[in-house]
């Protein structure tokens, strides 16, 4: 009985991790968006205004090129279901997996990743020269935003022996000195840069423009209508709101639902969710001041992240 | 009774070339496929059965070899070998039997395909150096003929057999000298003597035997610098062809080396495993590299293949150096890993070629700036080839990603807290890693994308239509094997550890504990591929529900409206506006210009009548293989030199020769006296 | 029955054999050289005939009948045959001129001796002492095949190289197998066969027997 109560309980959980990500992702975006306009002096669209638009994309009709193939129907739905997979199972608002026994961040990376490949195949069967250079630059950019992301989580796993994501959170809350240890913090910062590039924020390519010399991820979706649009733009919302729930979480882990219980599992969304806000409001201020760089000065900002990876990992091994 | 698949494996072998040699043309080729599916479920059997019991078959016999006497012997790390090259020979000659009219249905081919599977099949079961070395040469042979039997007379396909032959021989030759070498000093040719007499071989002995084995084995395997034979004869070779070479036969150099490294000469010094290591990320950066700014279909898969066996070679210099340095658990994790790379790539770059094979045949062409749009007419053999290239990819819930989650843990926990130089090395190289990872999604993005999606390029493409129902299985068996393995690693993870516990001694019984998911014994690493895959294919369904839901709720449903792709106003939309293979990869060519060091050739020719009015301008891009010209070609030429200038000896004049002689004698008188 | 009348008839002889060789890098004339090749042979026959006869070995004295025939009879003949056939029959411009050619020969009889002293230590007979002079014999002989420029002179060399062979043997060991002496006799024939085709060949395509014209045919 206990176990069906407890499998509920954690259906329950992780049904709830997903449905806040799916919400918070685009409120998270709005207001980034409404932090960059007041102080670029606009008022801005409110903040809720990403859901509206959701959800009038739904109302409008689904295009498909006319020599696509089921690559390019699929590239959004297995976009939002990587991400609804991560929602569920990566500790967000909760220390332990809400599904599952163990959550690898090997594996939340990875998975990632598929939905970013997917994407970028769905852009070639566009069969326009938009979709091929927005796929060349995105493809380019994750492999050389990976040796950063794999060399800062090797460099976070070493202290505690373990890449499990759940034991990370987890160590941050028992000893906040592992925080504040220097090659958590520099891994982390590497992590920081690698999550721009990966989203698609300032400074690694612009949320907003559509010119071609600029594009990089609208450049991919630029075919997509309707509902694959509202599936893309959700997807990823929801991408950049993981990848920023879990930076914070290994930063600054307070708040996190560490006992079961619903009231435990409220304050740690709640808790989540202005952790996320902070951060994300911060990176939008970092954006107001920033401009973008140009597509081949990027494996320096890259590379540079990868060597503040590197010494984090050097730092964790010669401490140790 | 077990010992009779051996035997059997080499009697069905014969008989199929046997077959193919003599029967006519119509029946050439399925019988030779039965037979060669005989000998691959002999060897299957008995592998698996070596496996399960862990007790070796052990077969000798002098009437085969008179001189030297012929003896196998399987254990289990052969085994998974045996396994590995049945499964894929299988697959292979299904495909073969759809491959008609293409120059695989001649004589001399039908009857080398089944020597060339069979040699393969026994060269993991050899017990002794001459069986060994007569498997290895039989089985460099039939490769080498296989190579040539499409398309003969093309220049490149010569050129390729020629460098193939040279590089395979010099490697041999260097296997040839080691085993030599060492069973010369242990005073007996079986491995077992010389494993016993391993221990008293002098430092220096041991040392050179393990380097020129490293040298052929590594040649074999593709291993930087040693590679330059595999993007050149790999893409020559017919489609099922390259899936054996591919899938099989650069296996059994990791094969080699782990045997000389371990089984005979029983482990060595740390640097030993250094320099696998070494040349294992030299490898997978390399042939990343090109692989992601190549554009002919067949040589990226060749050297994505470097790339994966650099990737094994990191494996096995891990687990030799944790062995060395005394910690059992890891090297058996990292052994684990590698062995299962090796499964893994047999799975995924077979079933590539057998696609890379079929799109060859039906669109003529391997240059992927002339494909595109095959999806729509070659569902299958596209659907196998995105299974494969995501599988490569590592991502989950295909084979890749297991095997590379494994090597990342092994590496993660195997971390030796002494040295400052290893605390460097070790990040770099999981940045390696992880670039060569990144590289190989852009390469295989690229090929899916530009290769079988969008519209086509070219009439050849246009005009392809579906390959035969046999080629399509051949490659969807190897495609299911890697969603299998993705899925449910826990069917060969017992047979690889048994496998293991052969080479890393003191290993613990069962390092890596799979029930529903993969869990490291002694270590905190836990993984589930199959929850993993469990929840993508809810998630999939749950994403495909919400969007009906969400589209029923907001509006009355529309069907789904095809039309012209947006072109910025233009009014037409060719497939020549698409973007091909090369400038995909550019962005990627221009990062790496300094590793890659392009060839850029600008012509520009003007009007007769005037300078200032130019007629045409041409640009020629190309990336050759920096180490074949760097390296490879003046080594060639300054031979081709020396050769000229010791030509200058021979003059023609008899006299002079005999003078030669004359000095030559009256020299060695005068050093007697 | 051996005695210092055996021993001193083998020294002459040996000398003789020597000195032919010499003969054979001094004199220009061809025919000259064939027969010192004839008498040569003679006195290689003689050696065997002699030692047979000390040692009571008819083996080793139908060896000696049959070199005497073959090697001192037969070959010359045929040998003759060809330089009859050649007009300029004459080695006029040979690679190394004669003096140097005496003086060379001089040396590697001096090589001849210090190589051969441990095999002359190991036959302490009369005989044995004699050696160095077939060894001188064959050395000079590789030197004739080196420094001469006709094709007779060659064939001359090769001989001479055998015949200092076959001394060496019947000296070290009193006789070699019948059937070995037959084997190396057969070989030596059938080279100077060839020479006689390669000979006609030649003087039918360049009017001359100089080896050195075959340098036309390298590329």
């Amino acid at each position: 009985m206990s176990t069906v109560a407890g499998a509920v309980a954690q259906v329950a959980t992780a049904g709830a991790q997903v449905v806040a990500v799916g919400i918070g992702g685009p409120v998270l975006v709005g207001a980034m968006r409404k932090v960059r306009c007041r102080i670029e002096g606009r008022v801005g669209p409110p903040i809720g205004q990403p859901l509206r638009d959701l959800r009038k994309l739904f109302a409008k009709q689904r295009m498909q090129p006319d020599r696509s193939s089921w690559v390019f129907a699929a590239g959004p739905v297995v976009l939002v279901a990587t991400a609804v997979v991560i929602a569920a199972i990566a500790p967000l608002a909760t220390d332990g997996p809400p599904l599952g026994r163990t959550t690898d961040f090997f594996a939340v990376v990875f998975v990632l990743l598929l939905g970013s490949v997917f994407l970028a195949l769905a852009a070639l069967d566009t069969g326009t020269p938009f979709g091929g250079m927005g796929s060349s630059r995105a493809m380019t950019i994750g492999a050389l935003a990976e040796p950063a992301l794999l060399v800062a989580l090797l460099a976070m796993s070493i202290p505690v022996r373990t890449s499990n994501l759940p034991v990370l959170v987890r160590s941050g809350l028992d000893h906040p000195q592992l925080i504040a240890s220097p090659e958590r913090i520099l891994a982390l910062v590497s992590f920081l840069v690698v999550i721009l590039a990966e989203s698609g924020r300032l400074p690694v390519d612009n949320p907003e423009t559509h010119l071609e010399l600029t594009m990089i991820h609208e450049a991919m979706v630029l075919e997509y209508s309707g509902p694959d649009l509202a599936l893309v733009t959700l997807g990823a919302s929801m991408r950049l709101t993981i990848l920023l729930g879990l930076l914070v979480n290994l930063l600054a882990p307070w708040g996190i639902a560490d006992r079961p219980g619903a009231a435990a599992f409220a304050v740690g969304l709640a808790a989540l969710a202005l952790k996320v806000a902070v951060a994300g409001i911060a990176i939008a201020t970092f954006e107001v001041f920033t401009a973008k760089l140009r597509l081949f000065r990027l494996p320096e900002l890259l590379a540079g992240a990868f060597v503040l990876a590197v010494v984090a990992a050097v730092t964790a091994l010669v401490v140790r | 009774m077990s010992d009779l698949s051996l035997v059997i494996t080499a009697a069905a072998g014969c008989v199929a070339a046997a077959a193919g040699g003599a029967l006519p043309a119509r029946t050439r080729v399925p019988v030779a496929v039965l037979l060669t599916w005989v000998a691959c479920g002999a060897g299957l059997v008995g592998a698996v059965v070596v496996l399960r019991t862990g007790h070796p078959l052990v077969l000798s016999t002098t009437r085969v070899l008179p001189l030297t006497g012929a003896t196998l012997v399987l254990r289990p790390l052969g085994a998974v070998f045996v396994v590995v090259t049945a499964v894929v020979a299988v697959a292979a000659s299904l495909s073969w039997l759809g491959y008609a009219g293409h120059g695989l249905s001649t004589r001399t081919a039908s009857a080398t395909v089944p020597i060339f599977v069979t040699s393969m099949l026994l060269v993991p079961a050899a017990g002794s150096v001459a069986t060994f070395v007569w498997l290895w040469e039989l089985m460099a042979i039939a490769s080498l003929v296989l190579v040539l039997a499409d398309q003969r007379t093309r220049e490149q396909t010569r050129s390729a057999a020629q460098w193939y032959a040279v590089m395979t021989h010099a490697g041999a030759a260097a296997i040839l000298l080691a085993l030599v070498l060492v069973s010369g000093h242990a005073g007996g040719q079986t491995f077992a003597a010389i494993r016993v007499h391993a221990a008293h071989l002098p430092g220096a002995v041991r040392s050179a035997a393990f380097l020129l084995a490293v040298v052929g084995f590594g040649s074999k395997a593709g291993a930087v610098p040693l590679h330059v034979w595999l993007p050149k004869a790999h893409p020559e070779a017919p489609g099922p062809v390259s899936a054996l070479m591919s899938g099989a036969m650069v296996n059994l150099g990791i094969y080699g080396i782990v045997l000389v490294g371990d089984q005979l000469l029983g482990g060595g010094p740390a640097w030993w495993w250094l320099v696998v290591s070494a040349l294992g990320v030299v490898s997978a950066l390399f042939g990343a590299l090109h692989a992601a700014t190549s554009t002919d279909l067949k040589r990226l898969l060749a050297y994505s293949t470097t790339d994966s066996m650099g990737l094994v070679l990191i494996g096995v210099g891990a687990s030799g150096l944790f062995a060395s340095t005394g910690h059992p658990a890891v090297a058996a994790i990292a052994l684990v890993s590698a062995l299962l790379l090796v499964v893994n790539h047999a799975a995924y770059k077979g079933s590539l070629f057998l696609s890379a094979g079929s799109v060859q045949m039906a669109t003529g062409t391997r240059d992927l700036d002339q494909l595109g749009g095959l999806m729509r007419s070659m569902p299958v053999t596209g659907g196998v080839f995105v299974i494969g290239g995501l599988a490569i990819a590592a991502l989950p819930p295909l084979n890749g990603f297991v095997g590379e989650w494994l090597l990342f843990q092994s590496l993660l926990h195997g971390l030796p807290t002494s040295s400052t130089a290893v605390a460097i090395a070790v990040p770099l190289g999981v940045g390696a890693l992880a670039l060569t990872g990144g590289l190989t999604a852009a390469a295989f993005v690229k090929a899916i994308g530009v290769g079988f999606l969008g519209r086509p390029r070219s009439p050849g493409a246009a005009a392809a239509r579906e390959v035969p129902h046999t080629m399509q299985a051949g490659a969807g068996l190897l495609a299911a094997a890697c969603v299998v393995l993705g899925v449910v690693p826990m069917v060969v993870l017992p047979a690889l550890e048994r496998a293991v516990a052969q080479v890393v001694a003191d290993a613990p019984a069962r390092g890596v504990t799979s029930s529903v998911d993969l869990r490291l014994h002694g270590l905190r690493g836990e993984l589930a591929p199959g929850l993993l895959a469990v929840g993508l294919a809810l998630s999939v369904v749950v994403v495909l529900g919400f969007r009906r839901l969400a589209e029923r709720r907001f509006y009355l449903r529309l069907p789904v409206r095809r039309a012209e792709p947006w072109g910025c106003g233009r009014e037409l939309q060719t497939a020549r506006m698409q973007y091909t293979a090369t400038s995909f990869a550019e962005p990627l060519q221009q990062v790496f210009d300094d590793v890659l060091r392009p060839d850029r050739d600008l012509t520009v020719s003007h009007l007769a009548e005037s300078r200032y009015y130019t007629e045409k301008i041409a640009v020629r891009t190309s990336i050759d293989d920096v180490i074949e010209r760097d390296l490879y070609r003046p080594a060639i030429s300054a031979v081709y030199g020396w050769g000229r200038w010791a030509a200058r000896l021979q003059n023609g004049s008899v006299h002079r020769y005999l003078a030669y002689g004359l000095v030559a004698l009256v020299v060695i008188l005068v050093v007697i006296v | 029955m051996s005695g210092p009348a055996d021993g001193s008839a083998l020294e002459l002889l040996s000398g003789v054999v020597l000195v032919c060789a010499v003969v054979t890098l001094w004199r220009r004339s061809l025919s000259a050289i064939v027969k010192a090749l004839g008498v040569q042979g003679v006195a290689l026959g003689a050696v065997a005939l002699v030692l047979g006869v000390a040692h009571d070995d008819g083996v080793l004295i139908a060896v000696g009948c049959l070199v005497v025939m073959a090697k001192g009879l037969a070959i010359p003949a045929l040998l003759g045959r060809v330089v009859a056939g050649d007009p300029d029959s004459r080695e006029t411009a040979p690679v190394v001129n004669v003096p140097a050619s005496l003086v060379a020969a001089g040396a590697l009889t001096f090589l001849a001796y210090g190589a051969t002293a441990p095999v002359v230590a190991l036959v302490p007979t009369a005989a044995g002492r004699l050696i160095p002079l077939g060894f001188a014999t064959l050395l000079i002989g590789f030197f004739a095949m080196a420094a001469r420029r006709k094709a007779v002179s060659q064939i001359t060399g090769l001989l001479l190289v055998d015949n200092g062979i076959a001394l060496v043997a019947f000296l070290a060991t009193a006789g070699v197998p019948l059937l070995v002496e037959l084997g190396a006799s057969l070989d030596v024939l059938l080279a100077v066969v060839v020479l006689r085709v390669l000979a006609v060949r030649m003087t039918s395509k360049f009017g001359a027997l100089d080896l050195d014209q075959l340098r036309e045919l390298h590329d």
